[in-house]
């Protein structure tokens, strides 16, 4: 085996290794929610399979004749077919444990590809260098043109191919990769011209059933991994929206899955409230007169289209992770409005970076409905050092308000963060300014609220009324011992939550308090 | 010489400690430059070349057969260690003056953030490959185990920080704890090297006290 050669097997297998690796990345953020736990463990798995298959791979260097021998490449490409093989199977095999037992066992099957893909790089080692004072030279090289492949992977995969096709013809189209590394392997061996006619042949029929059988194979794949148990073969989402940044998934009641976790539902209506869209409008009862409002993220567009009809609103600036998300609401029509709203301003970007490259802006009001505080990376929204940003883009008298997902740790942090703070459900307000859920602009926020002409509450009929008079005692709250969806004071937060731990960017404490959970398919 | 399974344990500890550190620092400046998927693609794109040009910069230092691989190793060890105890610092310096950078100056300064410790941690595995090779003779073998133990200390040290460390040490206890194995790492890297060493130090002793003894044979029986 030629020394270059070596090199592109080493870049090809490691373009291969990362692609797939990137492609499991997304099954399982999908399957788990987003646990941290769930990519440490399998990229434990990924480096398990790797290590232990350049372990088996010493079975085939005990030779030293070998080395540098062209005619291991019939056994190259067998070990390349077989390995490209197993990994084509790892994401179905997520898809069928799902149902079962989740998504741990498919972390063993991750190990196996991992394995295989992983005893290429020593095997190509041996078979193209000699062991001479140059070996280390020359296994740097081999090193790097892996390393250079694995980029690509990362950047092709990950970079361009998510955003043109679903997962099902990326992974067709990475296992099409592999079997033209194997033919060449299989035309530059040793083989008599008819053997490598033939296997030409055969792997040509390979890539056919490829191309055919992946779709079918991954038939479902989001909705296998969503539903779990519950997974029936006419369960199909309404919309599917997979892109760069991740997998946006519909159900047909209008229920939306960010990354394969819950993200809200379409419902601007205070009455038919099933999406705890009250908190939206309970900012109209905490600030006197928000004008400029800023929100990080999007999801379904309901919380933003109710802040955009708040009285007096000048300015909504939006700041959303995922484009995706500009499709889904474009579909929906009780939504779609503030794609067009002149008050709307919609950036894409990561909040916390857009916070601090844009030091001057400040706002009346900064609004969050974060994810579950649990997810990867939520700490960066939910942190003392996040607070004290936020705190320093609010205008006098504002307000910051956000979604804890009930984390006592993150409540108390708020509430340790501002000199003045209230819990509002799972929601906290605080503030550096003094903060009440007023009653009077709580009423006046419920009587003036419409949406093109129509009231938010029609107090025509007697139930009308009635739900307007319990609705309005909400305020009422406060005063009474707190409930899990009621008011809450700062003083009653502090000494309910002392056992809690301050989150900061350090201890990231709401990721790592419970490292493996399991939620129930819906 | 000292023996394989010493070289052995000194790279899974070495693998253990660099994928702490990826997790760590991949996190920082996340925080830093933000989670979306140009963000994260620039910070492992910047990690893996960096990486891969440590490599070809170990691959160089171990050509020639008279360079002492052990003493490199440790001392490259040592470099890892030390920046990992000022990295977070660093990270977050850094991060804050060049926040308001274009997406490709963005990258750049990643890269070069990372630049200095990955090029180290890439230089590892030509290094001791080239140490293995000058004794086995068998480049497979070499690679292959070395790959092996380094790539298993790294699989350890990602169950390890999701079940155990990360929530117990937070970000800077974790890159402590890094930092300390590359320290110890270096050590024994060190004693390796002596051991390595000691054998033509013994030779060249005997023939320093032997030219000594006949010299001194000469001038007795001179008149």
């Amino acid at each position: 085996m030629s020394f270059g050669l070596a090199l592109l097997v080493a870049g090809v297998s490691g373009f291969i290794a990362l692609s797939y690796e990137i492609l499991w990345y997304r099954v399982i953020a999908f399957a788990s929610w987003g646990l941290p736990g769930a990519f440490g463990l399998l990229l434990a798995a990924y480096l398990f399979g790797l290590a232990m298959g350049s372990r088996a791979s010493g079975v085939f260097c005990k030779d030293q004749t070998k080395a540098g021998d062209a005619r291991q490449l019939r056994a190259l490409a067998a070990f390349a077919f077989v390995a490209n093989l197993v990994a084509w199977m790892v994401v179905p095999f997520f898809g069928w444990s799902a149902a079962r037992w989740d998504w741990p066992p498919a972390l063993a099957v991750v190990a196996l590809a991992a394995a295989l893909l992983g005893a290429i790089l020593p095997l190509v080692s041996h078979f193209g260098i000699k062991p001479d004072d140059r070996a280390g030279q020359k296994l740097s090289y081999v090193y790097l043109a892996n390393i250079i492949g694995s980029s690509a992977g990362s950047l092709v995969t990950g970079f361009v191919l998510f955003d043109l096709w679903p997962i099902a013809t990326i992974s067709a189209v990475i296992a099409l990769v592999g079997l033209l590394l194997v033919l060449l392997l299989i035309t530059l061996s040793d083989l008599k011209a008819v053997a490598r006619l033939g296997a030409a042949v055969a792997l040509a029929l390979g890539a056919l059933l490829v191309v055919r059988i992946t779709p079918i194979a991954q038939g479902q794949i989001w909705e296998r991994l969503l539903y779990k148990s519950n997974f029936t073969s006419d369960t199909h989402f309404a919309e599917i929206i997979e892109n760069k940044s991740g997998v946006i998934t519909v159900t047909d009641d209008g229920t939306v899955y960010g990354g394969g976790a819950y993200d809200g539902r379409f419902n601007t209506s205070i009455i038919h409230d099933r999406n705890g869209i009250l908190r939206a409008y309970a900012i109209g009862a905490m600030h006197p007169a928000p004008k400029k409002i800023l929100m990080v993220g999007l999801a379904s567009g309901s919380w933003a289209t109710v802040i955009a009809h708040l009285p007096g609103l000048s300015r909504l600036t939006i700041i959303e992770i995922n484009p995706g998300y500009l499709k889904v609401i474009a579909g929906h029509p009780e939504v779609a409005g503030i794609l067009h709203d002149p008050k709307v301003d919609i950036v894409i970007d990561d909040g916390r970076r857009w916070l601090h490259r844009h030091p001057n802006d400040k706002f009346d009001v900064i609004v969050m409905n974060t994810t579950w505080h649990w997810r990867s990376n939520a700490t960066n929204l939910l942190s003392q050092e996040f607070m004290e940003l936020a705190r320093d883009h609010l205008l006098p008298g504002g307000l910051f308000y956000f979604n804890t997902t009930s984390s006592a740790d993150v409540q108390k942090t708020a509430a340790t963060v501002f000199p003045y703070a209230m819990r509002v459900y799972n929601f906290m307000a605080v503030s550096d300014s003094p903060l009440i859920f007023d009653k009077g602009r709580w009423e006046r926020t419920l009587s003036d609220f419409e949406f093109d002409g129509q009231p938010a509450i029609d107090r025509s009929t007697e139930d009308g009324r009635k739900f307007f008079d319990d609705l309005l005692a909400y305020a009422d709250g406060i005063h009474r011992a707190p409930t899990d969806d009621g008011l809450e004071s700062r003083q009653s937060i502090l000494a309910r939550t002392q056992s809690a731990t301050l989150v900061t960017d350090d201890n990231m404490i709401p990721e790592w308090r419970q490292v493996l959970r399991f939620q129930d398919p819906p | 010489m000292p023996g394989r399974v010493w070289i052995y344990t000194i790279f899974l500890l070495s693998g253990f400690a660099a994928l702490l550190y990826q997790i760590v620092w991949q996190r920082a400046l996340y925080a830093i430059y933000g989670i979306n998927v140009e963000s994260v693609t620039m910070v492992v794109t910047a990690f893996m070349l960096g990486l891969g040009l440590g490599s070809l910069a170990g691959g160089v230092v171990s050509k020639e057969p008279k360079r002492p691989v052990l003493l490199l190793f440790s001392l490259v060890e040592l470099g890892i260690g030390l920046f990992g105890t000022v990295s977070l610092a660093v990270f977050h310096a850094v991060g804050r003056a060049t926040l308001g950078m274009s997406a490709l100056a963005t990258f750049f300064v990643t890269f070069l953030l990372v630049l200095v410790p990955t090029l180290l941690m890439g230089s590892t595995l030509p290094l001791l490959v080239a140490h293995l090779v000058r004794s086995s003779g068998n480049v497979g073998k070499s690679v292959g185990t070395l790959y092996f133990v380094n790539t298993l200390g790294s699989a350890f040290a990602s169950a390890a920080s999701v079940l155990f460390i990360l929530g117990r040490a937070g970000q800077a206890g974790s890159v402590r704890i890094a930092a300390l194995l590359n320290v110890t790492v270096s050590l024994l890297a060190y004693v390796a090297h002596r051991r390595t060493m000691r054998p033509s130090e013994i030779a060249q002793t005997f023939a320093r006290v032997h030219a000594a003894a006949s010299e001194e044979a000469t001038q007795q029986v001179q008149p």
